[in-house]
């Protein structure tokens, strides 16, 4: 074995058993190209290694066997990363989440590249548990890569677990590119929200999808990123099929997204704007006028499901005017070919919860009700339990934020700065 | 009984569909999950479960294709071709159970939506939603309490009642929390 090789070795050895973590992650970081040069080696070096003990070490040359383009026969990656992400040591690879979280593009890419995407789902899942990142509710890379996995197999539900979960911090993964402003990558920040937001949508959860489109949408940028922007398009359509119009963005959003993203994304507008007329004539002439535009962002199907859901919506239009209407006008009103058309839609609105009517086939009339429900049953006061305990948790929430700003050595000294010129000192927040 | 455990079979063929060596499941595998999907009224899992098995199983194994195609007609709320398709076929020993009680969860489904949905309804639809034969509807209706006029086959469905308050109890509780939470 190489003399460089025994010393990272070595180093290796003696600081894991140290525990001097800070000093070892140095190591690894000045040793990347030593581990790259000497491929050939590298299945020896982890050989000498123990998982739990060695753990970082083991990562390190993880990452240089999967960054190296051409790999000897026979390929055994898989299996290490495997057995590394089932047996590490927890305590260190959290110490050193910028590796990991380069460990784990890396391995995504891999798996990408071999088109089996659906093996790594798993692993990354457990990674994420296992290192404590879901119970934290802490956002980090590995994240956006495991919902690239899901999309890619085509296998959804493992994701699901993952991104019920309200993220409330951001792991700080790029700690060694730049000690001094610990900071997380924007790209695997937005992906994270893009990818979930398609997993939500293929899973029919659109009020999830909105609320991922819309997370995307709002964050603080200079520049118009491309994620954005199909962010902006799928937001345009989901918010068309939820909601029957386009939603108002929140002011928080950036002011790119106002002056560039919008004009960027117009056969998104227009059709928006044909959907709010209830016009089914203009939004088949939009759709026909753009469908090379659609068919290229491959959101075709979407734009479809929204002339479909026009039916439903000028359906629900006439609930406001009339009690009673029969099939045949319900019909002939919306645009639908005859009764029985009518009645199926009626039908499947019904059973979703859309409208609350009742079809009378004796007649052939159906009968608009309010809704039914006089706020007593339980199910109401099921939800709104569930949404007092979100508040109450959210409250709590803030108070914590609130309270590690105000022992934030940096805001006391500005504050106190300010008083000592005599200017009151404002809290961000009181309850 | 296969369907009281069925949640819990679902979570078992997922994982052991994740932790394949290969990444490719059995058509076993495959059938009994698209199976439970159907039962679970899972169409989008099942929809992308169907996507992702390779084409080559497909092939081989003509029975995932019959399974799907009545989740296709589900996904289109086809009520007579549902029900043609889960009798067209004599179901292999690895679906069978799984695909029977489809058949009576999708009926059951059709049952509590026309009494949701219609205050009368002719015998016909009712035969075409819940591909019964006419003796039997007729009876289930009647011991539904549901009213049948017999001169114009008409049906009038009756709306089932809200469920009670469950625990009185453990409400109280939540509800001092709620209260001494918006007092401070």
């Amino acid at each position: 074995m190489a003399s460089a090789l025994e010393q990272f070795v070595n180093s290796v050895r003696t600081l894991s058993n140290h525990g001097n973590l800070r000093e070892l992650a140095d190591v690894i970081t000045k040793s990347s190209e030593v581990l790259t040069k000497n491929l050939q080696h590298l299945d020896n070096v982890l050989e000498t290694l123990d998982v739990h003990q060695h753990s970082l070490g083991m990562l390190a040359v993880l990452i240089a066997k999967f960054s190296c383009p051409n790999v000897s026969l026979p390929d055994n990656r898989f299996v290490q990363a495997r057995e590394f992400i089932l047996n590490c040591n927890v305590d260190q690879v959290r110490s050193a989440p910028d590796l990991f979280a380069e460990f784990s593009h890396l391995f995504t890419n891999y798996l990408v590249e071999q088109k089996t995407a659906i093996k790594g789902i798993h692993l990354l899942k457990l990674a994420i548990i296992r290192l404590k990142y879901l119970s934290e509710n802490q956002l980090t890379s590995v994240h956006a890569d495991l919902c690239q996995l899901c999309l890619l197999a085509k296998c959804f539900k493992p994701a699901l677990e993952i991104l019920d979960v309200d993220i409330v911090s951001i792991c700080q993964e790029n700690i060694h590119t730049n000690p001094n402003i610990p900071h997380f990558d924007a790209k695997y920040f937005l992906l994270y929200y893009y990818y979930g937001g398609k997993i939500y949508l293929a899973l029919r959860n659109l009020d999830r999808a909105l609320y991922f489109f819309e997370a995307a949408l709002t964050t603080p940028a200079h520049a118009v990123s491309h994620i954005m922007l199909e962010a902006h398009k799928k937001f345009i359509l989901v918010s068309l099929l939820l909601l029957g119009k386009v939603q108002q963005l929140p002011k928080y959003c950036s002011k790119v997204v106002v002056r560039f993203i919008k004009p960027l994304s117009q056969p998104y507008n227009d059709l928006a704007q044909a959907f709010t007329n209830n016009s089914f004539t203009e939004l088949n002439n939009i759709i026909t006028k753009h469908a090379e535009v659609f068919n290229r962002d491959h959101n075709m199907g979407l734009v479809k499901q929204v002339s479909s859901v026009l039916y439903k919506k000028n359906i629900q239009r006439l609930t406001k005017t009339f009690l009673t209407l029969s099939l045949t006008d319900v019909a002939s009103r919306v645009g639908l070919p005859g009764p029985a058309d009518a009645e199926k839609h009626i039908l499947s609105m019904i059973e979703n919860g859309q409208i609350y009517a009742t079809i009378n086939q004796k007649d052939g009339m159906v009968v608009f009700s309010d809704e039914p429900d006089k706020y007593s049953g339980p199910d109401v006061l099921k939800t709104l339990e569930d949404e007092l305990s979100l508040c109450m948790e959210f409250n709590n929430r803030i108070l914590l934020m609130d309270e590690e700003i105000q022992v934030n050595p940096q805001y006391v000294k500005k504050t106190a700065g300010l008083q000592e010129e005599e200017q009151p000192s404002k809290s961000s927040f009181a309850m | 009984m296969v369907v009281n455990n069925i949640d819990k079979l679902a979570e078992d063929l997922e994982r052991q569909e994740l932790e394949t060596p290969t990444g490719i499941g059995s058509p076993q595998l495959y059938s009994q999950l698209l199976a439970i999907y159907l039962y679970q009224n899972d169409l989008c899992n099942a929809k992308f479960l169907w996507k992702r098995i390779p084409v080559s199983i497909k092939t081989s194994y003509p029975e995932l294709g019959q399974i799907w195609t009545v989740g296709q007609h589900l996904w289109k709320s086809d009520f007579p071709a549902t029900y043609k398709a889960l009798n067209a076929v004599n179901w292999t020993e690895t679906v069978d159970e799984i695909m029977k009680n489809v058949q009576i969860i999708v009926r059951s489904r059709a049952v509590d939506l026309i009494s949701k949905a219609y205050t009368s309804i002719t015998l016909e639809t009712i035969l075409v939603m819940t591909g019964l034969p006419a003796d039997a509807c007729l009876q289930a209706c009647i011991e539904k309490g549901w009213r049948v006029e017999p001169d114009t086959k008409m049906i009038y469905p009756v709306r089932p009642a809200l469920k009670p308050l469950a625990q009185p109890s453990s409400e109280l509780f939540k509800l001092t929390d709620f209260v001494s939470f918006l007092e401070n």
